[in-house]
Formats: C-alpha cells, structure tokens, sequence
C-alpha cells in the first residue's frame, strides 16, 4: 500500500517536473496548445460539411460524432500528458535507455512513461471536452460519467501503446511500425461504430481495440448504465494489466545498450 | 555550366532514391494506412449511399477520388521535419558553406524520396481502389491524374519545406504543421471534393494554392475525363513559383539572421 502511494507521489513530481520544463518555454507551449485545438477543429470541419447533407449515418448524428471525436481526443490528450514517454518506448528499448532507470528503486515502466510530456496534449484535452460539451448529447450531471469514460479511453491508448512498442524487446526496433499501430488504432476510434462489420469488428474489439477507445466510452457518456459501465472499467483494467505483463516479460530479455546516461 | 549546376541537384535525388529504396519500413506502413483509409471510407460511403441522401456522385467514384488524393498527400515525403533537425542541431551552418543551394539541395533529395513512393503508393491506391470497389474508371482520366498528381505532391513539397525554414525563428514547427495539413485536407478536398462544401468555404479555398495539389488532380477521376488540364497546369506552374519565391525569400531572410548572430 506504501508502496503504491510513493509510486504515486513519484508519478506526481515526475509530471510537475514535465509541467515546468514545458512552461518555461511558455510560448511555444501556447502556441503547440493551441494550434492542436485548431488542428482538431479544423479535422472537424469533414463531419460538418458532409452530415449537413446526410444527416443521419445508421443512426449517428452529428451531436454523436461529435461525443465521440471529443473522447478520443481528451484521451488521446490525456495519455501524452500524463504518459507521453509512451511513444518513445520503442527507443528506450532499442538504443539501450531502459539501463539508467533499471538502476533507479522506481518501476522502470512508470518511469519511462513519466519521461515525456507532450504540450499539444493540453490541446487535444481542452478540444475533446469543448466538442463534448457543445454536442448537445451530454448534459453536466453525467460529466463524472464523461470522465470514467476519458479515462477509461486514455488507460486502453495507454496499454496499446505500451504494448505495441514492446514488440521491440523481441523483434528489435519497430519504433515506426508500433507508432504506424498506435494511428490505426487513433484513426479507427474516431470513426462511428456501424461502418465496420464482420471480421474488422471483431478486431476493432480486440488486437486493435478501437472499439474501448471510443465507441463503448462514448456510448457510455450517451446512455450511461451499470453493465457499461463494469465493461468499461473492465476492459481498460483488462487490457493495461495485460501491457504491464508483457512489458514486465519483455524486459527480463532487455539487454543492456551499455550506455551512460542520466535522467532527471 | 548549366547542366552541372543541375547535376548536383540530380546527384542529390539519386543518393535520397537510393536510400528510400534501402530503408522501405515507413513506406510499407504507409501502404497500410492507405489501405485501411480507403477500406474506412469506402464503407462510409457505402453507409452514406444507403441513407438514401444523393451528394451528387457515385460511391464509387468517390473511393477514386480519395484513393488519388490520399496518393497524393501520402507521396510527399514530410521534409519539413528533416529540415528543423538540420537546423536544431546546426548541420544547417555546414551545408551553407557547400558549392549548392541548401533549400535546392534539400528539395532535390525531397524529389528523390517522391519518385521511390509515388509510383509504389499508386499502385496501392489503384489496387485498393479496386478491390474496394470492385470497378477501375476509365484509363485516360486515370493516367492524367500521374503527371498533375506528381506535381501536385512536388508542391506540397515544396510547402513542407517553407514550413521547415520556419525553425530559424519557432522552437517547433510541428503545430505550423498541422495547422496547414489540416487546411489542405479541408480546402484541398481530401476527403469530400470541394463542390460539396458550403459555397462561401469553395470561394475561400479558390484563393488557395490547396485545390492544385489535390481536388485538381483527383477530380480527373470524378469528371471521368480529361477537360480542365490547361487550367490545372497553370494554378500548378503559378503556385509552384509562389512556392519557390516563398522558399527562396524564408532563407534569404534565415541567412541573413545567421550572419548577423555570427552562425
């Protein structure tokens, strides 16, 4: 239980250390903020333009889209925020940085995923709740409901990615491929659930779980109700225990780049 | 005297061919994003046909359209990225010294990179076009889309690059970025042709160079025919030499600046 809090508190300092570092270059952190906010809106624009003619897609209306690009986007926000060492994995692995944090008394894959703070993130988190909450689908008394279901999209981005990157420690260096991975699994979710069928669906559920990034967490924010709720929770817990494993596995492989380094 | 002044350039998009032809990995992954793109909107329109509102063309042809677009955007490699490296790390200042033009040399092997992807990302859009569609459009309006799409893929380009030269004065140049790609899939017709915009949002994208890098070449494939080249070849020719006065002008200025703070 100690243990747990200090990893906590660890956690903590490591993103007000992040925090810091960004905002001291204040202005590049604004303006990365608020083009990915521009970046998203204008993404957007694709949605407006062809639902003003076709209004309803298989019972999605532009309201629905919208709650879905907005989870996805503060999921997508939240993870490189909170763990934007997630997409340098790959790197750590291959060009031997995992060997100063394995001698560090902190989980190494905590660590490394506190390494990174990505400033655009900001922007993807304050864009999806400015598209949630505009939708007119979602209204302010489900909003503990709203962020189960960021959080719960963010936690299956997360584990994916830590996942896929993993892949390094047997198959050497798929930094691409693993990030070519994460954007299919990015451009799937923000896409609405019934223009995938048979085989691809299934998929979507599972190897590449688009479908717990955003389609069950948006129709959780929609509709929410118990059963969605224990498979949301369940399937984010299912799938980060999973990546934790199989990192924990493919580090007892790792083999040391024998480089000296030092981290802060 | 010319034309070894060229053949440096040549000698530079030789070197960048005969790289991208030994490391293939991210061209690879490209394919594959295209193909689940294409397989993505081709079931969109799919949906979008069923729900019974016209938007005025064939779902078919549609597929077309963003497979040659999607073509297109994916063949030009990202160069603005190399660009910021070089000068983050301040190779930038060495290569000034050389005998060849930094920002002619850097599109040189940008062009070299371009002419290992384009026919290999054309022929992955073709292929999947078809296997989405079942159907193949006719051959002329087809291969007109090559020359103006490579042209179209050079000019975007040539954007990259300008967006490159903007690191002499941005920490990052990734937000600049994104913010024009987004411009370009929106007023460049990615993934909707303009037609099918909002009259005040075509009006606004005819004043950008956006429609002759995409919707100019893939609406070949939506008009099934080759009418509207000339025109075409002269919004590609005016915007090229818009992109090379920028270019020439960001540099110029970059140069400037290095002098003065002493490199």
């Amino acid at each position: 239980m100690r243990d747990k809090s200090n990893n906590v508190a660890f956690l903590s300092a490591l993103l007000t250390t992040n925090l810091k570092a960004a905002a001291a270059l204040r202005g590049a952190f604004v303006i990365q903020v608020l083009f990915m906010v521009l970046n998203n809106l204008t993404f957007f624009v694709f949605w407006w333009a062809l639902m003003r003619r076709v209004p309803d897609l298989r019972g999605w209306r532009l309201g629905d889209i919208q709650v879905l690009f907005g989870i996805v986007a503060a999921g997508f926000g939240l993870t490189v925020t909170l763990a934007g060492g997630v997409r340098h994995i790959s790197r750590f692995i291959d060009d031997g940085e995992l060997d100063t944090l394995l001698a560090q008394p902190k989980p190494v894959l905590l660590h490394a995923l506190g390494l990174r703070l990505q400033a655009s993130g900001f922007g993807d988190m304050l864009s999806g709740i400015a598209f949630i909450a505009s939708s007119g689908q979602v209204s302010w008394r489900a909003a503990p409901v709203v962020l189960l279901a960021i959080v719960a999209s963010a936690l299956v981005i997360l584990a994916c990615g830590i996942l896929f990157h993993s892949l390094t420690f047997w198959l050497g260096n798929v930094d691409t491929f693993a990030r070519q991975l994460w954007e299919l699994l990015i451009t799937f979710a923000l896409y609405p659930e019934p223009l995938f069928g048979g085989a691809l669906r299934l998929v979507l559920f599972t190897l590449l779980p688009a479908g717990f990034v955003g389609y069950v967490p948006a129709r959780l924010a929609h509709r929410p109700s118990a059963a969605l709720v224990a498979l949301t929770i369940a399937a984010a817990a299912a799938y980060v225990l999973f990546a934790v494993a199989v990192f924990e596995r493919g580090l007892k492989r790792y083999a040391s780049g024998s480089r000296f380094g030092v981290h802060g | 005297m010319r034309a070894a002044a060229v053949s440096k350039y040549v000698a530079f998009a030789r070197v960048a061919t005969a790289l991208a032809r030994r490391d293939r990995g991210e061209l690879y992954g490209r394919m594959l994003f295209f193909a689940v793109i294409l397989g993505v909107f081709s079931s969109l329109w799919r949906v979008v046909a069923e729900a019974g509102m016209p938007i005025a063309a064939d779902p078919k042809l549609l597929v077309w359209y963003l497979a040659t677009t999607e073509w297109i955007i994916l063949s030009a490699p990202p160069v603005h990225t190399d660009v910021q490296e070089s000068i983050r790390r301040g190779d930038v200042v060495c290569r000034i010294g050389r005998p060849v033009s930094y920002v002619g040399a850097a599109f040189a092997e940008a062009l070299g990179l371009l002419a290992v992807r384009a026919p290999l990302l054309a022929a992955t859009a073709w292929a999947c076009a078809f296997a989405f569609t079942g159907w193949i459009p006719p051959l002329a309006p087809l291969a007109w889309t090559l020359p103006f799409g490579f042209a179209g893929a050079a000019l975007i380009t040539a954007m990259c690059l300008w967006i490159g030269l903007l690191a002499f004065w941005l920490e990052d140049v990734s937000p600049v970025f994104w913010v024009v790609q987004k411009l370009l899939f929106v007023f460049g017709g990615l993934m909707l042709p303009i037609e099918l915009y909002p009259r005040a949002m075509q009006v606004a994208a005819a004043w950008t160079p956006f429609p002759a890098m995409l919707a100019g070449p893939a609406s070949f494939v939506l008009r099934q025919s080759g009418a509207g080249w000339l025109t075409l070849a002269v919004h590609q020719a005016a915007w090229g030499a818009a992109a090379a006065l920028a270019v020439w002008w960001a540099f110029r200025r970059a140069r400037a600046t290095l002098t003065i703070n002493g490199g």
